[in-house]
């Protein structure tokens, strides 16, 4: 993917370009909201990362413009502050995701990851495969080597969102937004638990994992 | 139309005319009594003077011509003269009877039999007979009507000005005070920019109060704008270096071989973390306390949430064998923001989980207490002592039993403040054994 990074603290900046380009995206880094917003309409870039707090023009401002200019580039925002406001602020504005600082990278990545995805059509799937594992979503019913596994619903609904999304990591934030649809943060390893009761039924009995923990980011499913 | 009739002008409206009723009328009557009293004084020395003149008659026979030429020509319903001989011949206009009922005056005139009305008679022995002489009282009992039509009169238009009057500055004052309350609603309600519109015509006093709102108002905006900048200043000021100590460490965990500069590569970013939750939790909880947050209300299906919530800490509580139920209705709600009470109720199942051993029963209910939304959370674990219930909620506070256990002592300040901006009531109550703590919601409007 080619991705716009607008962030005016150097070292931020740098970690983040080259944490992407060592995933194979094509990055360009500007760090002032004027640079940013001449490199945003004119680049095609296919996922734009822009921090709240920039120099000359600010990042609400620049993405405000860049809506109304007819840009749909799906945009990840950075922001120091965290609050509903600021949160539902950015949103309004035009942002598709919204990450608080301090971040990790890995969450950085698999939110910049989802965001390349977004456009995808609507494909009205009936099930979702992965290895030997089968979804059924109209009869809800889930096999493994032609055995069924008992599911919870929430247990099923976690299976498939990360099913829906193989090979993309999706951190611990991201599964209790797209699974719960909560945004906050828990202090206890909640998403854990669910991880590892999803995985006694479906990976323990089984020789081979399907879920596969990724250090420092969340998990993910191979396809 | 009710909270007209219960506002300052026209209750002050009505007290003045129930008061100037209240003097005209006790004015009246008292001028009424007083007339009155006179009238009836002059027909007293009327009758006595009457009855001088015919004491003056030397005879019976004397006095039965006076009387007889007295009353010739006098109408009976003014004044009545009657003279009863001994013999019992009657002279005069009437004749005055009496039996058990008391005394009558029968006219002698054809034209009338009996005369009604009432009358002051004076009576007394003459010569052998008796002499009676009666005058009406229809003179006085005419000041009764005159008196009424006075009272109408004077009183009806007093109070019709005074009311209508009353109302229309009720009406005024009413329009005024809705402006001003309007005013105070938006700023309660998170509008910082909400002013009095004040206007030259409006009385000073309510002028003087718009101004103090409106000053009141300015302080606001100014201490929530400082507070925002500061927040702002310090998220950005400190989160920056913070955040790029947690990329370097991210790096340097990849390239360091396992070993002790591993577990000490992780040990920094745990640190790390930490530093940065106290952060978010130290800037949610400013937030919270400015109030502004209520503009981004919403319906919020509490039920729901509290459904969810219990879902995603089940499987936790399960590991450590403890219980987590659920017990309320399938919908309920509040007027609020999703995310702060989401996490206000996760603060409440950390806390429970977290202090509260294994085995433990925590329940999350949710019902209606005299038409308020309540939720309680309540655990079977060693509580908090009632000396300690008020402190808990004090930022970074901790009960000296739960210093060792993890937990940064902001999660019931952030709890109370989300409450708070909620209008909700928290209490810490005693389930004995065990903590129950209530969260009362406000009656939906």
């Amino acid at each position: 993917m080619k991705i716009l990074v607008i962030e005016d603290d150097a070292t931020t900046g740098t970690y983040i370009a080259r944490g992407l380009r060592e995933e194979g995206h094509i990055v360009d880094l500007v760090t002032d909201g004027r640079e940013g917003l001449v490199a945003a309409t004119g680049g095609g870039h296919d996922v734009l990362i822009v921090d709240r707090m920039l120099p000359q023009v600010d990042g609400l401002t620049l993405v405000k413009t860049l809506r109304g200019a007819g840009s749909s580039a799906p945009v990840l925002f950075l922001t120091a502050m965290g609050s509903v406001e600021d949160r539902i602020g950015g949103l309004n504005a035009g942002a598709d995701d919204y990450l608080v600082k301090p971040f990790a990278f890995g969450e950085l990545s698999a939110r910049v990851a989802a965001l390349g995805r977004r456009p995808q059509a609507v494909e009205q799937e009936t099930s979702l495969q992965t290895g030997d594992l089968m979804l059924d979503l109209l009869t809800r019913k889930v096999t493994r080597e032609g055995q069924e596994i008992d599911l919870l619903p929430r247990e099923f609904a976690l299976l498939e969102f990360l099913l829906r999304r193989k090979g993309r990591v999706q951190t611990r934030t991201m599964l209790l937004e797209g699974v719960w649809d909560l945004s906050f943060d828990p202090m206890t390893n909640v998403v854990e638990t669910h991880v590892s009761r999803l995985r006694a039924k479906v990976d323990k009995p089984f020789e081979t994992e399907l879920i596969k923990t990724v250090r420092g980011s969340g998990y993910r499913i191979d396809g | 139309m009710r909270r007209l009739w219960r506002s300052m002008p026209l209750r002050l409206a009505l007290v003045l005319v129930v008061l100037f009723g209240t003097v005209s009328l006790l004015s009246l009557a008292t001028s009424y009594a007083v007339t009155r009293a006179a009238f009836e004084q002059a027909i007293r020395d009327d009758l006595a003077q009457d009855l001088a003149g015919f004491r003056a008659a030397p005879t019976s026979g004397a006095v039965a011509l006076l009387v007889q030429a007295e009353s010739e020509g006098t109408d009976p319903s003014r004044l009545v003269l009657s003279y009863v001989t001994r013999s019992g011949r009657i002279y005069g206009n009437g004749a005055v009877a009496r039996d058990d009922e008391g005394f009558h005056i029968i006219s002698l005139e054809e034209r009338r039999a009996t005369l009604d009305g009432e009358y002051l008679a004076l009576s007394a022995r003459l010569h052998g007979g008796r002499l009676t002489i009666a005058r009406s009282r229809a003179e006085i009992e005419a000041l009764r009507p005159v008196f009424f039509n006075i009272l109408w009169i004077s009183l009806l238009p007093t109070v019709l000005i005074a009311l209508s009057g009353g109302l229309i500055l009720a009406r005024r004052s009413e329009r005024h005070v809705e402006v001003v309350r309007n005013a105070l609603e938006k700023l309660s309600g998170g509008d910082l920019a909400a002013r009095v519109q004040t206007t030259p015509r409006w009385s000073d006093d309510l002028l003087g109060i718009g101004r103090s709102v409106n000053s009141m108002a300015d302080a606001q905006e100014r201490s929530v704008m400082a507070l925002r900048q500061v927040s702002s200043d310090i998220a950005h000021d400190l989160k920056t270096p913070v955040q790029r100590v947690s990329l370097r460490l991210e790096v340097l965990a990849q390239v360091v071989d396992d070993g002790e500069a591993a577990d000490l590569v992780a040990q920094t970013r745990e640190e790390v973390e930490g530093i940065s939750a106290v952060f978010h939790a130290l800037l949610q909880l400013a937030q919270v306390e400015n109030g502004a947050l209520k503009a981004q209300f919403a319906p919020v299906d509490l039920a729901k949430l509290c459904g969810t919530m219990v879902e995603v800490y089940e499987p936790t509580a399960g590991a450590r064998n403890q219980q987590l139920l659920f017990e309320g209705p399938d919908s309920l709600k509040v007027s609020g923001e999703k995310n702060l009470l989401g996490q206000m109720i996760a603060n409440l199942l950390e806390n429970a989980l977290r202090h509260t051993g294994e085995g433990a029963e925590i329940c999350v209910a949710l019902f209606h207490e005299q038409g308020r939304p309540v939720l309680s959370v309540t655990d079977n674990g060693p509580g908090i002592p009632a000396s300690e219930r008020d402190r808990v909620t004090q930022r970074l506070y901790r009960l000296d039993q739960s210093r060792h256990t993890p937990g940064n002592g902001l999660g019931l300040s952030l709890v109370e403040g989300v409450a708070r901006l909620h209008g909700a009531e928290l209490s810490f109550g005693d389930a004995q054994p065990g903590l129950r703590v209530m969260l009362r919601f406000p009656v939906a409007s």
